[in-house]
């Protein structure tokens, strides 16, 4: 009977999706155990959580840290374990050198972003935590050194600081950093499960919140060039805004003024929108920009953010995974800073049992429109205990980008890998191989993380691009790059943090489809220089240095 | 399987909540023990040490024998109102509400003080108790004319009306099992408890057994949606509101749901032609001149959207999901003014999400008395 249904499933995904080339499909597969990542990473109970600490999971990062040109690894651990780096070692096998590098931890770490703050040449490392964050300075690849009070990034109390990312505000080419904060969070004085209202799951008792918890203010720190940061959340405007919960945070010129703007996907309230007015000044605009609510005017449950130019119109779209009963949000970019949510238009709203965390674009065919993967896992255990279709550990999906007008569910046909169940928060993309082919790393609450690797050939051509600033912030973070071919041009931005309190790759992929060049590469670099290559070949990572 | 098939295998949940057997007021005492602090202050000052005051105090604790007869002294020793209301209540107490009731329902029907309120709620009790659901809704009523905020109050009539479900709904499994209302009624249950699946295959025995009886294929395919926006499931609950449509040609609310349907496929044009019909059928129907204007946003057609969404606000003030398609109109027409105004309203109608809330009433009906 089991069988039946399976192959009921399979043939309708077939029917779905037998529109599309054969040659095209991707063939996840997770190859964690198969890399030598073995650990286990634990984030808060396993069948059932006392406290909304345990729910919210941990991000994840892909960074080079010794500038081999080969991405390592960083995975963020709950309390009980520690946040671990694996070095890559080629050919998919990774070495734990947490150690080594002076990074075994203890606590509750939430987010991570990366960016090189010093602009050394060497890529740092910053860690949200419930409790206090860390700044790890990057010593030449060799070692990190926590230089959190060095720098001025002690906070004064116990804070829920979740996503991060370093972020250029005020063009000035040191990186500066924002950091989200969820709620006050108090294990003495936090309800129990059963407590209230906001204390129970479709009639089941479980961890109390985010409504009925206290807000918490957002921060911002201004890199002062010198090795220290100052606060400058209250001067800025971004701690203006109160009465949201935020989670995961994106960067990016949303309105093309040529300065970083800053989103927040905030859980259960209306998500922010900080539009960067110059001079270190925000302006938080999310309702009237179309990005605070879905459809409707309702506030949703945001907690990964990814953007893309999904349809080559040079303008960053932005997509936020919600909670289960709620589909995800796409907001598509007007071009003047406005969006309008085209989440049905797009074929995005279709699943809506799921409770989405990491999410990223990525063009994994090399076709030269970005794809788009979400990962997933229920916030409470005890959702099992009701016997629906709604389950504590689930699939991902993927999205196939049809062209720019629509996405397609892939997910069933495109391998194993994707179908495994976890309860999984942060994703990062990346090229682990330098093969053009990305892969995705995913922090699984109290299981090893998984590693998914497309091991079907990718019919299309790519360009990586590692940019190294040099009058701009030295990991070039802000840097917009636009990539034509055959006509067609398409706009990445890089940036940090990103996801689900994650970090990809720094470099930026493009899929080139059938054609081996790019006909034309344009750098827009923080600083302000513009910089344009033609005719540069394919199937292959080029580093471009500020001129 | 139905849901009276169910609770035959199982501990009841929801659909039985004994109350046959059980005192009328005894429960209901010390859940108001708060109550009757306020009502022995409220009569302290009147009170000469004696017959009401012993009597209260026995009443209070439970010793009702004792109350009996130190009520009834109080009575015949002409102590007035608070003698004979405290003497009903401790004879409701007993499950004596022939006796009660007479000097219970006078007070209920005038409830304006404590005391009153405490009789209104001892009358409405013993009719319920007797069966008579109507009337004891109909004394709760009159309570509410001065206590229409009382948590004792609107307790008691969820629970008198949800007995009131109970018996009616165990009296359809019991004696019309097989009728089609039987697992129409089924379905509906299983829909508020989210078990959209199983809701979704009673409709279908309520449709094999009646295939022409109303809202059947509606509610189905509105039950498949909540259930899943799967492709299938779009089909499916389509091909539901298309039958709906073939016995209520009429139905302005299928065509609203094709047009969703036709929304979440991708297929705006025909979700615009579904959203059209069912605003001929009903001009005043706002959710469609919602989702037909936001499809025009959509298209940058702002010029088309905005005179729906103006008509939708102005039908439904409070409508959040018409303020803010109409903010976004008018962003989208260069009228920052007038998005502003619509900002303010929405940050005015603005409310916390409710769904925990919601689920959690939703849910307070599956738990046993004893949980």
């Amino acid at each position: 009977m089991k069988t039946c249904i399976v192959l009921a499933l399979v043939c309708a995904a077939s029917a779905l999706v037998s529109d599309q080339p054969t040659q095209s499909m991707p063939r996840f597969e997770n190859i964690a155990g198969a890399s030598g990542i073995h650990d286990v990473f634990p984030n808060g109970g396993v069948t059932s959580k006392k406290y909304i600490l345990e729910t919210t999971g941990s991000g994840i990062a892909f960074i080079d840290y010794d500038n081999d040109g080969l991405l390592d690894l960083f995975v963020l651990s709950g309390d009980g374990g520690t946040n671990r780096m694996y070095h890559n070692e080629g050919h998919d096998r990774f070495r734990d050198v947490t150690d080594q590098l002076g990074l075994r931890s203890s606590g509750w770490a939430q987010g991570v972003c990366a960016g090189d703050y010093d602009n050394d040449g060497y890529t740092d490392i910053f860690v949200t935590y419930w409790g206090r964050n860390r700044l790890y300075r990057n010593i030449a690849g060799t070692r990190f050194e926590d230089v959190t009070k060095a720098a001025h990034l002690s906070e004064d109390r116990t804070r829920y600081n979740t996503g991060c990312a370093f972020v250029d505000v005020d063009l000035d080419g040191h990186a500066d950093l924002f950091v989200a904060n969820y709620l006050r969070f108090d294990p003495a004085t936090n309800p129990l499960p059963a407590a209230n209202p906001y204390c129970y799951y479709r009639g089941i008792p479980v961890s109390c919140g985010p409504r009925g918890l206290p807000f918490d203010r957002n921060l911002l720190y201004r890199n002062n060039g010198d090795g220290t940061f100052t606060d400058i959340s209250e001067s800025s405007g971004v701690a203006e805004p109160f009465g949201h919960y935020s989670l995961g945070v994106l960067t990016g010129d949303f309105n093309g003024d040529g300065l970083p703007d800053i989103y927040v996907a905030c859980d259960q309230t209306p998500s922010l929108l900080y539009l960067n007015k110059g001079h270190g000044k925000f302006e938080e605009t999310a309702v009237l920009s179309g990005v605070a609510f879905d459809d409707n005017g309702k506030a949703m449950s945001g907690m990964g953010v990814a953007a893309g130019d999904y349809n080559h119109t040079g303008l960053l779209s932005i997509f936020r995974t919600n909670f289960s009963d709620e589909y995800e949000t796409f907001y598509r970019n007007r071009g003047d800073g406005n969006f309008d949510e085209v989440t049905l238009t797009v074929g995005l709203g279709q699943n809506t049992r799921y409770v989405g965390w990491g999410a990223g674009f990525f063009d994994f065919d090399n076709d030269g429109w970005k794809d788009l993967l979400l990962v997933n896992g229920h916030a409470f255990p005890e959702v099992d205990s009701l016997g629906i279709d709604i389950h504590y550990k689930d699939r991902a999906i993927l999205y196939q980008n049809l062209g720019g007008d629509r996405f397609k569910d892939i997910t069933l046909r495109a391998g194993p890998g994707l179908l495994e169940p976890h309860s999984s928060r942060g994703a990062a993309f990346g090229d682990i191989e330098n093969d053009g082919s990305m892969e995705i790393a995913i922090n699984n609450q109290n299981e090893t993380p998984s590693l998914l690797k497309n091991t079907n050939p990718v019919a299309g051509h790519w360009l990586a691009l590692k940019l190294i600033g040099t009058r701009s912030n030295r990991s070039a973070l802000g840097a917009r790059v636009r990539v034509t071919v055959a006509g067609r041009t398409e706009l990445d931005e890089v940036r940090s943090g990103g996801s689900y309190l994650s970090q990809n790759d720094l470099r930026l992929h493009f899929g080139l489809g059938p054609s081996r060049f790019a006909d034309r590469i344009e750098i827009a670099w923080p600083s302000g220089t513009r910089q344009v290559l033609t005719h540069q070949t394919g199937d292959t990572t080029l580093t471009v240095r500020e001129p | 399987m139905t849901v009276a098939a169910q609770n035959a295998s199982r501990p009841p949940g929801r659909f039985l909540l004994p109350s046959a057997g059980r005192r009328p007021y005894a429960v209901h005492r010390r859940q108001t023990s708060l109550l009757w602090s306020a009502a022995l202050l409220l009569f302290a000052s009147n009170l000469i040490a004696g017959s009401l005051e012993d009597g209260i105090v026995a009443f209070n604790e439970g010793r009702y024998s004792t109350a009996l007869l130190l009520l009834r002294r109080a009575v015949d020793e002409g102590r007035g109102r608070p003698a004979h209301i405290f003497l009903a209540l401790t004879e409701a107490a007993t499950n004596d509400c022939k006796s009660a009731l007479p000097s219970l329902l006078p007070e209920a029907r005038n409830a304006t003080d404590q005391l009153s309120l405490l009789a209104g709620l001892a009358a409405a009790r013993c009719q319920s108790a007797d069966g008579d659901a109507t009337s004891a809704l109909a004394t709760l009523d009159a309570l509410k004319q001065h206590f229409a905020k009382n948590a004792d109050v609107l307790y008691l009539s969820a629970e008198i009306e949800m007995t009131a479900f109970n018996n009616t709904t165990l009296a359809m499994f019991k004696d019309v099992p097989s009728s089609y209302r039987t697992h129409q009624l089924s379905a509906e249950i299983l829909e508020v408890q989210g078990r959209f699946a199983d809701a979704v295959s009673e409709y279908r025995k309520a449709i094999v057994l009646n295939p022409r009886a109303p809202d059947l294929h509606y509610r189905m395919g509105r039950a498949i949606l909540l259930g899943s926006h799967s492709p299938e499931a779009l089909s499916q609950a389509a091909g539901a509101f298309t039958a709906e449509l073939q016995i209520n040609p009429e139905d302005s609310g299928c065509y609203f749901q094709l047009a969703q349907v036709a929304e979440v496929q991708g297929h705006g044009g025909e979700a615009i032609a579904q959203y059209e019909k069912a605003l001929q059928l009903s001009p005043a129907f706002v959710n469609a001149m919602i989702g037909l204007a936001k499809i025009y946003l959509q298209q940058n057609e702002t010029a088309r959207a905005l005179p729906l969404l103006e008509k939708a606000a102005t039908l439904q003030p409070d409508n959040e999901a018409a303020h803010y398609a109409l903010l976004k109109a008018y962003r989208n027409s260069g009228n920052m003014e007038q998005a502003k105004e619509q900002k303010a309203i929405l940050d005015r109608l603005e409310k916390p999400p409710d769904s925990e809330f919601s689920d959690f009433l939703k849910k307070l009906g599956d738990k046993t008395p004893q949980q």
